[in-house]
């Protein structure tokens, strides 16, 4: 990516900017990618201040006929559902359904799993890396929707007793039995999360591990813990979070998608999956169209950011064939 | 090269034996340490423990577990992969194989649809590369990409069969005419990826030297970009045709549930919901063997495609 010759070498002391620095500096002037950042700043934000962005309690439900399935207005910005329930505070509660999914996903599965195996694998070799790239290649094999489903579906009726018995019995209350459902599909989507990332990683340490600068650090003895974080970690760093970013999206869309097929988060959760679900079908979208609309067209930016920030951050890591 | 190819490819087949096993248990144990079994669902309201404790026996789930696998492995090896307990006793292989048909004939159309705009599209893009047109191109694709397929599969039939009556939604089979909104309504999003590695692919190869041999002898610019840019550009398309060579039989549940399609991503579905266990491990263990089996084509292809890049037995798997 950039020269390693160090100003020792080239005689040149004048300060230039780390790659870390440059890596922002040309994001900064890509306008798309910034548009994209802005929008999804937008989005998420809206997820994280859900209780005040919305305008009502997204489970709040209105029976009579006026208020169900009516269009956008004044008092619903986005129109209600069928139960009656306000779309706009919906969608934005839905946005945080995505956020935290996506969140617990990246931290435990990419960042935890993914960096910690992927350096180790790359780092140590041998029989370590053969173990753990092998199982990456086993669970890249199989066909994830239908085995996520599996989990789904096998642990969705037997940890309902542990939602009723951690609703009678801890602080949590009434979440206990959305947190469960929600820890299910977080535990679905982790033995898919870490294997892309881990794969980056690897291939970057291979890369890393014999440079001068690493070499040096081991001279003098530095343990295996910190020259990892501290030496190998910082260059594996910007690669890795492009590969991030490419996931990011494919991670949501597998929330949506269970909650889509009823296997997903609790019922009581706004969820896009749900939302898309109630939008129906070909006939309900004729007469209702705003169902579909308002939790459609989010869905769709969201996407459509999360393309663009990856195909500039792919600009920027991978100058030769994508500099304009 | 043949002996190294071979050496090569039974390593590789040698592999995917540790490797299917533990899917296989890991699946199997999955589905019987559920609460639920397909007695259950197939029971429903009319449970009744004595005929539940007789359908147990009958298909083996009162035995232990281990003995249960081993039957299973064993029925396995005699090319048995065991019946579906919710169509009524049918093999697995009756119930699913006629499914898998019309996935795949729906998948091969829209790989071909997805290949005949993404490749030329990529192209398109190189070529104007440093004008507006080439984020404008891509940017158009990466947008119909975001758009989840149960969007599209309700909105591109209101539109075209409701609005504009130009199509007929009912599904009558995989080569009549109505096939061709859920296959483009599935090739929709496919499209983007294909033309961003196509893109990338035509602007590492025109900066290679027997490009500018080509220019330099006086070629003419059509016949540079046709046999020397585009031909060698679509290397490493290759790995993308057989990565999506699994997929073909996996069918796309979206697009059968929305347009009511008997394809075999619905029937995985119900299998799941039903607990149909012969017929969720026979599906995923068919489709790990897919993935394994096409990954190893797209190593062959390479050696036959690019002779230069030799696979030996020592190459690591």
């Amino acid at each position: 990516m950039t020269s390693m010759a160090t100003p020792l070498e080239t005689g040149d002391f004048a300060w230039r900017p780390t790659p870390r620095f440059r890596f922002l500096r040309e994001l900064v002037h890509k306008k798309i990618a910034m548009i994209a950042i802005f929008f999804l700043a937008l989005f998420y934000l809206a997820g994280i201040f859900a209780p005040w962005v919305s305008t009502d309690d997204p489970n709040y439900q209105r029976l009579t006929i006026e208020d169900r399935l009516a269009a956008p207005s004044g008092d619903h910005w986005f129109g209600t559902d069928g139960a009656g329930r306000d779309l706009f505070s919906r969608v934005v509660y839905s946005a945080r359904t995505t956020l935290l999914f996506t969140l617990v996903v990246i931290l435990t599965g990419s960042l935890f799993l993914g960096l910690g195996l992927g350096l180790l694998a790359g780092y140590r070799g041998g029989w370590i890396d053969a173990g753990i790239m092998r199982v990456g290649e086993v669970l890249s094999g199989v066909p994830t929707l239908l085995l996520m489903l599996a989990i789904s579906a096998a642990f969705r009726t037997r940890l309902n007793d542990v939602g009723f018995w951690l609703q009678e019995n801890t602080f949590l209350g009434d979440d206990a039995r959305a947190i469960v459902p929600f820890l299910i599909i977080v535990g679905a989507a982790l033995p898919f999360a870490w294997i892309g990332s881990a794969r980056i990683v690897r291939s970057q340490v291979f890369a890393i591990r014999e440079q001068e600068y690493v070499l040096a650090a081991e001279t003098i003895g530095v343990s295996t813990t910190r020259l990892l974080l501290r030496h190998v970690f910082p260059g594996v760093l910007p690669i890795f979070l492009v590969g991030v970013s490419a996931g990011m999206a494919g991670i949501a869309g597998s929330e949506i998608a269970l909650s889509y097929l009823g296997l997903g988060v609790d019922p009581s959760t706004p969820s896009f999956g749900t939302l898309l679900q109630n939008a129906g079908g070909v006939r309900t979208f004729q007469e209702f169209p705003h169902m579909l609309l308002v939790s459609g067209v989010p869905l769709i930016l969201f996407f459509f950011s999360w393309n663009l920030l990856g195909d500039a951050l792919v600009d920027i890591v991978e100058p030769r064939t994508y500099r304009r | 090269m043949s002996q190294g190819l071979a050496g090569y490819v039974i390593r590789r087949l040698l592999w995917t034996v540790p490797v299917i096993f533990l899917i296989s248990v890991f699946v199997f144990l999955l589905l019987r340490l559920a609460p639920q079994d397909p007695i259950d669902s197939l029971l429903g309201q009319r449970y009744d423990d004595e005929i539940a404790d007789r359908l147990r026996a009958k298909y083996g789930y009162d035995r232990p577990l281990h003995i249960q696998y081993l039957k299973y492995v064993q029925n396995l090896f005699q090319g048995d992969l065991g019946v579906s307990t919710k169509h009524g006793d049918f093999s697995v292989a009756e119930v699913v194989i006629p499914k898998i048909r019309v996935s795949a004939g729906m998948n091969i159309m829209a790989m071909i649809l997805i290949f005949g705009l993404g490749v030329p599209v990529g192209v398109y893009a190189a070529l104007v590369r440093g004008s507006f047109l080439d984020p404008l191109v891509i940017g158009f694709w990466l947008l119909v990409d975001a758009v989840p397929v149960f969007i599209t599969a309700v909105v591109a039939p209101w539109l075209f069969a409701l609005q504009l009556g130009w199509v007929d939604l009912t599904y009558e089979g995989v080569l009549h005419p109505n096939i061709i909104l859920p296959v483009f309504v599935m090739a929709l999003p496919g499209v983007a990826g294909v033309a961003r590695l196509m893109r990338a692919s035509v602007i590492q190869v025109s900066s290679e030297d027997y490009v500018r041999t080509a220019r330099a002898k006086g070629l003419r610019e059509r016949t540079v970009v046709t046999s020397h840019v585009v031909r060698n550009a679509l290397l490493p398309m290759v790995t993308v045709v057989g990565l999506s060579l699994p997929g073909l039989f996996t069918g796309t549940l979206f697009v059968e549930l929305l347009f009511g399609i008997p394809g075999i991503g619905r029937e995985a579905l119900q299998a799941v919901l039903g607990f149909d266990f012969d017929v969720v491990l026979g599906l995923v263990l068919f489709g790990s063997i897919l993935f394994v089996l096409a990954n190893i084509l797209i190593d062959i292809a390479y050696g036959f495609i690019d002779p230069r890049i030799r696979i030996t037995a020592a190459r690591s798997v």
